[in-house]
């Protein structure tokens, strides 16, 4: 898979895990749902943080 | 890709984006409060439901509560029972005038299922959470309202694949997640616009997706009942009337015992849409998350008390049941509210920022530059 792609596939990933965990069960699959939901955002909060102007 | 289908791809993901565009922004502010609608209901004290009751205490007998909800309009008759696998302690009745199949005219009731005591349910308008939903269902314009909203969110899901499919040959020669907010105001903000857009697409696919389908929901549920509820109705529609009428809880019983271990969803009365002009259509859940989106019919004679036939509903039912939870993130406790509300946030700020990248187009600047020209070449 090319550069271009690896991320965007890993974070679709990670959201359909993320979607679907919860409605099968309560627990462990609540904390898979949050997990995987979170890194998706958390991505844009980093690679917002780390070039925001003014930055390094 | 040929440039040709870039082309065409990139006109596709720029129409549909732009025509969805105002209609998009409406539903992301009113649906980043609607998902906290119990919360937001709570603090402003319009939520008020007593449920209340001790565990292993009886329900009430479905006759006394309907018996009572009549009482309050005996002028109308009731349609319909429905139950609510959140609220155990909750029995929603519906009553309409003689003769009305459909939900229009009447009025619901909502009772506390153990002790009878009626509740009294705002009219939706008459709240903050019922005006933000009104408008986000369906604009203030009804019917017409929410299927214009269902083809703004099925063009709102084109824009998304079309947009991933032109992300690919963009960023060609760019890294993941570059955000050059020093150059010009449009490269910042088509940076802003990939990375935000391409980090949240599946969600966005998700939740545009299901939100179609409920907007779609009348005509969904419109094509079932006028199909195989027809269908199933028709079959027994000959079949000899024994004379007598029997209660709704001996409807219920009857109903339940088609489907051992699942719960009530609804009971349809004869006369309503859900049922025919002599059967009670029992309507039963599964317990789970999953199942408990996945409905069962009994088709319950309403002279001799047995259920005549049982069906399946078809996938589209179930689908669009699945809609829900996927639409409104409330099927992961207040952690996945809050994510759903940030996810929000995030497919504003692509839509705003690919708004200003398609304002900020160059050749658009230089066309609008040659006709003030033109203009005031002609004027001269």
């Amino acid at each position: 898979m090319s550069g271009v792609w690896s991320m965007p596939v890993a974070l679709a990933v990670l959201s359909f895990i993320g979607l679907a965990s919860a409605i099968l069960g309560d627990g462990i699959w609540h904390w898979v749902c949050w997990a995987g939901l979170a890194v998706p955002l958390a991505v844009c909060a980093l690679k917002l943080w780390a070039q925001w102007p003014g930055r390094a | 890709m040929t440039p040709a289908s870039l082309r065409a791809w990139r006109w596709v993901h720029r129409w549909t984006s732009l025509v969805c565009s105002v209609n998009l922004l409406i539903l992301c502010v009113t649906g980043l409060i609607l998902v906290f609608h119990h919360e937001v209901e709570h603090l402003m004290g319009t939520e008020e439901l007593d449920t209340s009751f001790t565990e292993g205490q009886a329900p009430l007998p479905l006759e006394t509560l309907v018996a009572t909800a009549h009482r309050q309009d005996p002028a109308l008759e009731p349609k319909f029972v429905s139950f609510d696998p959140e609220e155990r302690g909750a029995r929603y009745i519906y009553l309409s005038p003689p003769g009305a199949r459909d939900f229009e005219g009447g009025r619901w009731v909502v009772l506390n299922a153990y002790t009878g005591a009626s509740q009294i349910l705002k009219q939706p308008t008459e709240t903050l959470t019922g005006f933000l939903l009104k408008l986000h269902v369906d604009l203030f314009a009804g019917f017409a309202g929410q299927m214009f909203v269902g083809v703004m969110g099925l063009l709102f899901v084109v824009s998304t694949v079309s947009g991933l499919v032109v992300y690919g040959p963009f960023m060609k020669k760019l890294a993941f997640g570059i955000l050059r907010f020093g150059r010009n105001t449009r490269i910042a903000n088509t940076d802003l616009h990939n990375l935000f857009g391409v980090a949240t697409l599946v969600w966005a696919f998700v939740v545009g997706l299901t939100g179609a389908i409920l907007s779609f929901s009348p005509l969904i549920v419109g094509y079932w009942q006028n199909t195989e509820m027809a269908s199933l109705i028709a079959r027994h529609a000959a079949e000899p009337r024994a004379g007598t009428v029997v209660g709704v809880d001996e409807v219920a019983r009857a109903g339940t015992a088609a489907f051992p271990g699942m719960d009530l969803a609804f009971i349809a009365y004869p006369g309503n849409d859900y049922a025919s002009d002599r059967h009670y259509s029992v309507v039963v859940r599964g317990h789970t998350e999953l199942t408990q989106r996945i409905l069962s019919v009994a088709l319950v004679d309403a002279e001799s008390g047995k259920v005549v036939e049982t069906a399946e509903t078809p996938w589209y039912i179930t689908a669009l049941l699945l809609s829900g939870p996927f639409h409104f993130g409330d099927y992961g406790g207040l952690p996945l509210q809050i994510l759903w509300a940030l996810f929000t946030i995030v497919t504003g700020v692509v839509t705003v920022t690919g708004f200003v990248v398609w304002l900020k187009r160059p050749r658009a600047r230089a066309v609008a530059g040659m006709t003030a020209r033109g203009t005031q070449g002609t004027r001269a």
